[in-house]
């Protein structure tokens, strides 16, 4: 008698897990189903997207928030939600060296990928030469990938982003263009703000106690750059280079040093208390934390806020 | 008198299997016990309960009067463990260290440093006939030399209870040969109440006063004499042996 | 740029005192560690710090004080394994390791996402060690001496043959247990201070190190933690010099040391 009951319990229990996730998936099947499903890897990408495509389209970030995406590796749930996407936003190999092998494992055949930096030559980083010392570093022969923090070729990216989704769904292409438009002209606006704001500056070095991601930034508007480590985070960087800051800091009468966002500062605080500087967050714009996610943060306003400290570090006068 | 061991329907388990069971056994003072028994059959096992290596799944078994997790003379104890040849050969110590560690532990870095300690060590490898390599390192010795240190050890602390699992396994017919012969002085000389666990049973017979016959209970447990004059002599060895084994005894 | 000059900046000095303190306590750890087969405890304790940091931020504690509670658990759930189930020393530090990261990686996804990069707040740099480390460094150094000065004899009687030590009246799971949440609280400080690279390194090289040319096993101790010091000294000076990463430049004077050492046993300077 048991036996009989046993296995009729565990056959019911199976298949209502069964029903249940069937019914779970096809409910969001159904309620996304007129929206183009897009996956962005990185936070820039993630929001042109979700700008271009306003209610039409889905867009989701693949890397989570947080996390640094240079030492991302991705996991099997993020290769499955970009399996369920029509269309995969990155935006090059040297940013995201993963996405290739990623992509090599799906089989999605419908899946359009768009490499958003297609097109946009990459710059070896050259360190702006501080004066006094002409030691060579390592990376030097790297290409910089953070192309998004040049506000002109973030605008080409823009192009790219738009066409990949016209050619997926071209019914909605005026509304794509109109708000590729709005977005290129906000590029735009920031852009001149910028060149206007940067150009009344006291000071014109960057001292950045992260990564090397402002390359172009700085390129763009004159100035000169000095990070604590390479293109990625995880780079060590060497004693000399923090006593190179550290004195650049100094001679230049800068009264504050940058700072990289998510990972901790602790490098810059380093700096900070060996010259009596202060803080200030340049925000690279890689990726943003759950907080600012769930806010609906803005690339352009994360860009506003970094010009405003630029303004504050070098002392400029509007 | 008090019995330096004593156990009362003890019986032990590895994992579900019982290995002993219902042991009820004394061992007096002076006493020289030679543990015997086939492979397997718990010799090992019941030395280690003696030393709260393996809790006791029934009854109990006294050393000295205390239960193992309860033991306060440790430092009367003098163990050879069969295994002491499985260490760690890259071991970065010398022969003196590795002898000091029969000594009870002293707080602190210089704790063996002590002068009666130093006596003690240096009494130890003489007895063992190792001085002449106590400055070198135990990965560096032949298998014998090892297991010298490792009766060295066990003699260093000149304990009352001296145990030794197969003690004369490596070693040469000579150095055998005057092991057997400091043991029994201990024993006669200086009252070392001895547990000798070996397969060598011609030459035990010579030295041992008692025979504990192991077969996960007890077999036989008696004098030599008695051992060589019961059944049981002759049923488990058979005639043949029985010269070899009671040579002295006859 | 001289190296006077070079000294006198703040966090070369931090790096340099708290650096030695750290390499004295990991390479006298290290030793213990590795002689009972247990190498690769940094790295696994590490492991299960990624697990226990994750924690901390989803449930917004501050991590260091989940941390050091669940890395000091495992530590004892990898002994107590060796112990009750005869599993092999790397198999448990596998088993615990795998266990940290899996932890981790299921809060961070259930929780979609956190508001700091995990990685970058577990793994420091020697470069950025602040005033208070520095005493945190002293402080540790210091219990870590002294309790292996005050247990001496049972730690080394322990580390040769566990089983002994407990058949000569040590108390070995005492022992084990300080010992295990010293090695703990060392693997969750030492990452936040230098790194895991580092501390992994100096966890093992110092100690493979002083037992290529120890001579007993107190010499074994003095050569490993002095080893270990050097390493941190020349490997500052030595990226300094030739503008390495400080870090990286340790680990390489370490393998430099290492190998010294080899080469002078295998030439019998030391073993007549
Ligand atoms: N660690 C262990 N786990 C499980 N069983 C064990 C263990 N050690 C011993 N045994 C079992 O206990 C029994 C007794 O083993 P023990 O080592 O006490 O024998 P012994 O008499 O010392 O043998 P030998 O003469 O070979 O040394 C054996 O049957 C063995 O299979
Ligand atoms: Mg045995």
């Amino acid at each position: 008698m048991r036996k009989p009951f046993h296995i009729l319990c565990s056959a019911l229990v199976v298949f209502v897990l069964l029903v249940s996730c069937e019914t779970k998936k096809q409910t969001i099947e159904v309620n996304r189903n007129d929206k183009l499903k897009v996956v962005a890897t990185i936070f820039p990408l993630y929001d042109f997207a979700r700008l271009i495509g306003g209610e039409a389209v889905d867009v989701s970030l693949l890397i989570p928030p947080g996390t640094e995406p240079h030492s991302f590796d991705p996991r099997p749930e993020n290769i499955v939600s970009a399996g369920r996407a029509a269309i995969f936003v990155y935006t090059n190999d040297t940013m995201e060296p993963w996405a290739g092998s990623m992509l090599k494992g799906l089989s999605s055949p419908g899946l359009v990928v768009v490499q958003a930096g297609r097109g946009i030559a990459l710059t070896e980083e050259h360190r702006p030469d501080d004066g006094h010392d002409g030691h060579r570093h390592g990376h030097e022969d790297a290409p910089d990938p953070h192309i998004w923090l040049d506000f002109d070729k973030a605008r080409k990216m823009v192009d790219t982003i738009v066409e990949s989704f016209i050619s997926v769904n071209p019914a909605k292409k005026e509304l794509y263009l109109g708000n590729a438009k709005k977005l290129k002209d906000s590029l735009a606006g920031l852009d001149q703000k910028f060149s206007a704001a940067l150009k009344t500056c006291k000071h014109n070095t960057i001292v950045h106690g992260g990564h090397f991601a402002f390359g172009y930034l700085a390129k763009r508007y004159g100035l000169k750059y000095i990070s604590a480590s390479g293109f990625s985070p995880d780079a060590e960087p060497s004693p000399q280079n923090l006593v190179r800051m550290s004195k650049t800091l100094k001679k230049e009468g800068l009264k504050h040093i940058f700072y990289e966002e998510l990972v901790t500062s602790r490098m810059a605080e380093v700096i900070a208390k060996e010259t009596g500087a202060s803080l200030l967050l340049l925000h690279g714009g890689h990726n943003i934390s759950k907080q600012e996610l769930d806010n609906g943060t803005a690339f352009i306003s994360l860009m506003e806020r970094n010009l405003d400290n630029i303004k504050e570090g070098l002392q400029c006068r509007r | 008198m008090q019995a330096v061991v004593s156990a009362q329907d003890f019986s032990c388990r590895h994992n579900s299997a019982e290995v002993l069971s219902d042991l009820s056994f004394e061992v007096g003072e002076g006493d020289y016990v030679a543990l015997v028994g086939p492979n397997g059959s718990g010799k090992t096992t019941l030395i280690k309960a003696m030393l709260g290596l393996i809790k006791a799944a029934k009854g109990c078994i006294r050393v000295f009067g205390y239960h193992p997790d309860e033991q306060e003379e440790w430092s009367k104890i003098g163990y050879l463990p069969q295994k002491h040849l499985s260490f760690n050969q890259g071991f970065p110590s010398t022969v003196r260290e590795i002898v000091g560690l029969g000594l009870p532990a002293k707080k602190t870095l210089s704790g063996r440093n002590r002068e009666a300690d130093i006596e003690a060590i240096d009494k130890a490898l003489e007895l063992t006939n190792i001085s002449d390599i106590s400055h070198k390192l135990i990965g560096d010795l032949s298998g014998g030399q090892q297991q010298r240190v490792f009766i060295a050890r066990a003699l260093v602390n000149e304990p009352k209870l001296l145990i030794l699992d197969e003690p004369t396994t490596a070693l040469d017919p000579e150095t055998r040969e005057n092991f057997f012969s400091l043991v029994n002085g201990l024993n006669k000389e200086k009252n070392v109440t001895v547990i000798f666990v070996t397969h060598d049973m011609g030459t035990i017979g010579k030295y041992a006063s008692k025979l504990l016959y192991l077969d996960k209970r007890i077999i036989f447990y008696g004098s030599f004499d008695e051992f060589c004059r019961s059944d049981s002599m002759a049923h488990f060895f058979g005639e043949s042996s029985q010269h070899i084994i009671c040579h002295k005894h006859n | 740029m001289d190296i006077l000059e070079f000294l006198s900046y703040g966090f070369i000095r931090r790096a340099m005192t708290a650096g030695s303190f750290i390499a004295v306590l990991c390479s006298v750890l290290g030793v213990l560690l590795v002689l009972r087969r247990l190498s690769l405890m940094g790295d696994g304790l590490a492991h299960v710090t990624f697990g226990s940091v994750a924690l901390g931020l989803a449930m917004k504690v501050y991590p260091l004080y989940v941390s050091i509670p669940v890395v000091m658990i495992s530590s004892v759930g990898i002994l107590k394994m060796i112990e009750r189930a005869g599993i092999y020393g790397d198999a448990a530090i596998g088993i615990v390791s795998s266990l940290g990261i899996a932890v981790g990686v299921v809060i961070a996804s259930a929780s979609g996402g956190l508001n700091v990069d995990i990685l970058s707040y577990l793994f420091g740099n020697i470069l950025s060690i602040g005033d208070a480390e520095v005493y945190i460094s002293m402080f540790l150094a210091a219990l870590v001496l002294l309790t292996i000065f005050f247990y001496f004899d049972e730690i080394f009687s322990m580390t040769f043959d566990e089983e002994f030590a407990k058949a000569s009246g040590i108390n070995v799971n005492r022992i084990n247990l300080i010992l295990a949440v010293l090695t703990s609280v060392t693997v969750v400080l030492t990452m936040r201070l230098v790194g895991i690279m580092l501390t992994s390194a100096l966890l093992i090289l110092p100690a493979v190190t002083a037992f290529q040319i120890g001579r007993g096993f107190k010499h074994t101790l003095f050569i490993a933690a002095a080893s270990g010091v050097t390493s941190v000294i020349t490997g500052i000076f030595v990226s300094f010099c030739l503008d390495l990463p400080a870090g990286a430049s340790i680990v390489l004077i370490n393998f430099a040391l290492f190998f010294a050492a080899f080469s002078l046993r295998r030439f019998n300077v030391f073993h007549g």
